[in-house]
């Protein structure tokens, strides 16, 4: 029940939200889009291999508010918009942060 | 995220939680509640509830919510344990609501109990006549404990100078098939006495038997699994739909 802040923790090198989140918000400050798109596929991916293991101690709405938000952040991406992804990006990191605590 | 998953998890921590809780809390009959251990147990029901299906929060805050009413109930078991006056005020004291045949109005006023509730309770105690009431005592779990006017009191066999056999609990030696070793020894008998017991009954083993109990006068009652019932009285209203 209380095992959601250990386990969204990195077991391996797909698994790393935080630092590929870190890498999407780099490269969307330097424009750099195509990286960016890039490294929040790897994101999408580490957030995909972390839900099964935190799915039992967390709060469903959390869960689906960071899911909505690195759709938003795609698309933001997707569009070129740099505010908008920036911000998609930080509520996701915000909704991470929350897990578990 | 798989909801059927996480609810099957949930259910199953919720579950054991309750079921160790209820063993903790000890072995009160249901009839023996008083009315806020009525509502404790919805609470703590309730609660179980949300910690299983409801996804919208994690599952920890509920569990503590859990423990620490169970908690708080066994620190007042504890309580009212050691201390009477604070037993007096938790679990609420019994009330007399008839003394000496009288019907303690004010009393019943102060408790909100209606008269219609005296005569239903009284009922439900085989007494349908007031005048036969010497004392009537509302009890801390609702129930009504009545004494008669001794004139109307059921006649026992030391009234009638009968004297009578010892009558304890009855032990079982076979339940569902199988003989119960412990209880068999318990009585000073073995497998070969019952084994004589069950062949003068025309039964050749224990695996027919659905249950044997011996009582402390040495019957032996025995119920097998086949009834051999001739005209099997049928209590039902209505013809069964299939």
């Amino acid at each position: 029940m209380v095992s959601g802040s250990y386990l969204k923790q990195a077991r391996g090198e797909n698994d790393n939200f935080p630092d590929n989140l870190t890498l999407v918000k780099e490269n969307v400050r330097k424009a750099d889009w195509e990286s960016a798109q890039h490294h929040l596929e790897d994101t999408e991916k580490a957030w995909e291999e972390v839900l099964p293991r935190i799915q039992f101690s967390m709060e469903r709405g959390e869960i689906n508010n960071l899911t909505v938000s690195l759709a938003r952040a795609r698309a933001a991406i997707m569009a070129q918009d740099k505010p908008g992804a920036l911000m998609e990006l930080e509520e996701a990191a915000s909704h991470w942060h929350r897990l578990g605590n | 995220m798989n909801e059927a998953l996480v609810v099957v998890v949930r259910g199953v921590i919720g579950f054991f939680t309750l079921l160790i809780f209820a063993r903790i809390l000890g072995k009160q009959e249901l009839n023996q509640l008083t009315f806020f251990d009525y509502v404790f147990g919805i609470t703590i029901g309730s609660i179980a509830a949300s910690l299983t299906t409801d996804l919208t929060s994690r599952a920890w805050p509920h569990w503590i919510g859990l423990t620490l009413w169970t908690l708080l109930v066994a620190v007042l078991q504890l309580i009212t344990l050691k201390w009477r006056n604070a037993s007096k005020y938790i679990d609420g004291e019994p009330t007399v609501v008839i003394m000496n045949g009288k019907i303690m109005e004010d009393a019943m006023r102060k408790l909100r109990y209606r008269t219609s509730d005296l005569l239903g309770q009284l009922r439900l105690k085989d007494v349908f006549d007031l005048s036969q009431v010497e004392f009537a005592v509302l009890e801390s779990n609702g129930q009504l404990s009545v004494l008669k006017k001794s004139q109307f009191q059921t006649v026992t066999a030391q009234d009638l100078n009968i004297s009578t056999d010892y009558q304890g609990i009855g032990t079982e030696l076979i339940y569902d098939g199988v003989i119960v070793e412990q209880n068999l020894k318990q009585v000073n008998l073995d497998q070969s006495w019952l084994d004589d017991q069950l062949r003068k009954r025309g039964i050749g083993d224990p695996s027919e038997i659905f249950l044997a109990n011996l009582d402390t006068q040495g019957n032996l009652y025995i119920d097998s699994y086949r009834d051999r019932i001739q005209d099997l009285s049928d209590i039902e209203d209505y013809k069964k739909p299939h």
